[in-house]
């Protein structure tokens, strides 16, 4: 049925693609060809010796921005999820309340403030940006896919049991694919909040956009600060964009149902 | 939209029979940790790197059979749970929370040489990790025993006045206590600006909010160009929003002197109150909206119905029942900007993110601690008083 939908709306499903390819090419702009903007930058800091930063390229910044917010991502959405199944088991419904809690404390934490203690322990680097990021994180994915798996009819799931699906086949080909829009929705809050809150990174060594942005405080140049402002902003808005073409055809897929 | 409203209520088994899995699961955790991980760490002076110690050598055998004790007694008496075993268990995690100082003092005794006055004792991972678990045990019993928010954070008041005390009058030698003394008065004034930074942000987004989410229902062509624009801010990582404001502040500054005298410029608080603004109103413009539209149409209707005045309506009825969920929306505004004056100290703005960064500066992670805990402590302070407040002054029955 989701194939007959597809077909029937080619065109707008191109038109989704638009986005994230136009926010995509001014972000890969913006990464290769920053210093091709000099004259506008050299018009906000007039007196700077320098308006382009230079200290490490911007693709390589964007780079590891990318992959310390995958990694946290990652980390966070295997975690995450799989608490959300099993605490909505018969097993471990025990843990559910507490899972919950949990997960709305881990976004009390300031990311500073667990950034900064995370340094002692794992030192200065990547590391401890990416404990930060996990658990400022943690709470839109946990919240979604409990919202999600516990949404899911109970009829629909008598049905899947009288037709002889064992509990696994049962989450498998029942629970997830009905909970999968509400899940990602969780993972894209989760994902853009995070692409932002990296920046904080640069603040204990860990090397990403949040560098220009830090340097420019530091020296007072306006043009650094735009420069990373700006990188992370179109990032932002590819992923965005992007999580927006994942997720309809699944909500169209659910509304068809 | 809150936690409390995503979630459905969890049904909990009241069943004396199973054990209750979580509470022994945490006390294994705690057992483990207890004597897995270093307890304290003990260092000559500020600079050089503390050795770590175990439970036995910082504790002494009394002590650490004690807390073994204590620790199993929590597994022990949720094998059976009951209601009094559930108050037995908060009685027991809040002693624990208590005694956590007394064990610095017998650290502080046994391993730290008098004739050493520089001598500083760090607090090891055993003591957070227990810390942490501690606090999750709390949540549980107090959804077990059905408390509402108030308890547990009284009772944590009281555990916080027992830690302040001790560690004023006894734990002169531990790191965080000698960092404390060294800045007192720096740290008052720390604490003031960040409070004062706070309130100052939230309270102005909260009026500005209920004005716009009044006006977004007037005029619903506003509605998505507002969200549009607050939904962009937040995409702003909020160090580049620090860094953006200077210049055109300092710009305005040198170039409008009443401004000037008024006390803007470039750098410190006005960049940071302005950030902060911005960063508050989309969850406190997306709360107070939904609260307002959430309002049964049934309830207005029979208030209308009545014969109450719109402007009545509004402030008798619209309003309180939209409260909860407007706090809400206070709550979560408040946590984040707790979080982000932080990051503001970066420009100059003061408050207790100075030391976080003067400390990472250093590598004088003393110092880090003591800026970041007072914040965590603010939020989860914060947190935890402003829901108790929403729970309160949610209509019984009506959810």
């Amino acid at each position: 049925m989701s194939n007959s939908l597809s077909i029937a709306q080619p065109r707008k499903r191109a038109l989704l693609w638009l986005w994230p390819l136009m926010w995509g090419t001014l972000l890969l702009l913006s990464v290769v060809a920053m210093s091709a903007a000099e004259p506008l930058f050299r018009w906000i800091e007039p007196d700077a010796r320098q308006v382009i930063y230079d200290r490490a390229d911007f693709y390589v910044l964007l780079g590891r921005h990318l992959l310390v917010v995958g990694i946290a991502a990652l980390v966070t959405v295997v975690v995450g999820v799989s608490a959300g199944i099993v605490v909505t088991r018969e097993r471990g419904s025990d843990f559910l309340p507490l899972v919950g809690q949990l997960a709305s404390l881990g976004q009390t934490f300031p990311p500073v403030a667990v950034l900064a203690l995370a340094v002692p322990v794992l030192g200065f680097g990547t590391l401890p940006i990416i404990v930060a990021l996990m658990l400022y994180g943690m709470l839109p994915i946990v919240r979604n896919t409990l919202a999600g798996l516990q949404e899911v009819d109970i009829d629909i799931k008598t049905a899947a049991h009288a037709m002889g699906m064992t509990p696994t086949q049962t989450l498998r080909y029942v629970e997830l694919p009905l909970a999968a829009p509400v899940i990602l929705a969780g993972i894209r809050t989760s994902v853009t909040i995070n692409i932002a809150t990296a920046a904080l990174g640069a603040t204990v060594g860990a090397s990403n956009l949040g560098d220009p942005i830090i340097s420019g405080i530091v020296n007072g140049n306006m043009a650094y600060v735009v420069q990373g402002a700006l990188t992370i902003a179109l990032l932002a808005l590819t992923v965005d964009s992007l999580f927006e073409v994942l997720q309809q055809p699944l909500r169209s897929r659910l509304s068809a149902a | 939209m809150s936690l409390l409203d995503a979630l459905p209520t969890p049904r909990l088994r009241w069943d004396g029979r199973h054990p209750n899995t979580v509470l022994v699961s945490l006390s294994l955790i705690m057992l483990a940790a207890f004597w897995g991980l270093d307890v304290v760490s003990m260092a000559p002076n500020r600079i050089v790197q503390g050795t770590s110690y175990g439970a036995l050598e910082a504790l002494g055998w009394p002590g650490a059979l004690l807390a073994t004790l204590l620790l199993s007694f929590i597994g022990i008496l949720a094998w059976q749970p009951s209601h009094r075993h559930y108050r037995a268990l908060l009685a027991a995690v809040m002693t624990l929370m208590a005694l956590m100082p007394v064990g610095l003092i017998a650290s502080s005794y046994l391993l730290i040489d008098p004739e050493l006055p520089q001598a500083r004792l760090g607090l090891g991972a055993t003591y957070w990790v227990v810390l942490f678990v501690l606090l999750l045990c709390l949540i549980e019993i107090r959804l077990r025993l059905k408390l509402t928010r108030l308890w547990p954070t009284l009772l944590l008041c009281g555990v916080a006045l027992v830690w302040w005390l001790c560690a004023t009058l006894w734990l002169d030698s531990l790191a965080l206590v000698q960092e404390f003394k060294a800045r007192d008065r720096q740290f008052l004034r720390a604490i003031g600006q960040h409070v004062t930074l706070v309130g100052a942000a939230v309270s102005i987004s909260v009026v500005v909010g209920l004005v716009l989410a009044m006006l977004m229902r007037r005029y619903a062509r506003l509605q998505k160009g507002a969200f549009a624009v607050l939904n962009f801010l937040q995409t702003i990582p909020s160090l580049a929003l620090f860094g953006l404001l200077l210049a055109p502040l300092a710009w305005l500054a040198a170039n409008v002197p009443l401004l000037g005298r008024l006390g803007v410029s470039g750098i410190g608080t006005m960049p940071a109150l302005i950030a902060l603004i911005a960063y508050s109103l989309l969850p406190m413009v997306r709360n107070t909206y939904i609260a307002l539209e959430e309002v049964s149409p049934d309830t207005l209707e029979a208030a209308k119905g009545m014969g109450m005045r719109a402007g009545q309506r509004f402030w008798q009825v619209r309003l309180p029942l939209a409260l909860p969920v407007l706090l809400e929306g206070v709550r979560i505004t408040t946590v984040q900007a707790i979080g982000l004056t932080a990051v503001a100290a970066l420009i100059g703005a003061g408050g207790l993110g100075t030391f976080i960064f003067q400390g990472l500066g250093q590598a004088a992670m003393d110092m880090v601690l003591l800026g970041a805990l007072p914040i965590l402590m603010l939020a989860l302070v914060v947190d935890a008083g402003l829901g108790a407040l929403a729970e309160a002054l949610r209509p019984g029955g009506t959810r």
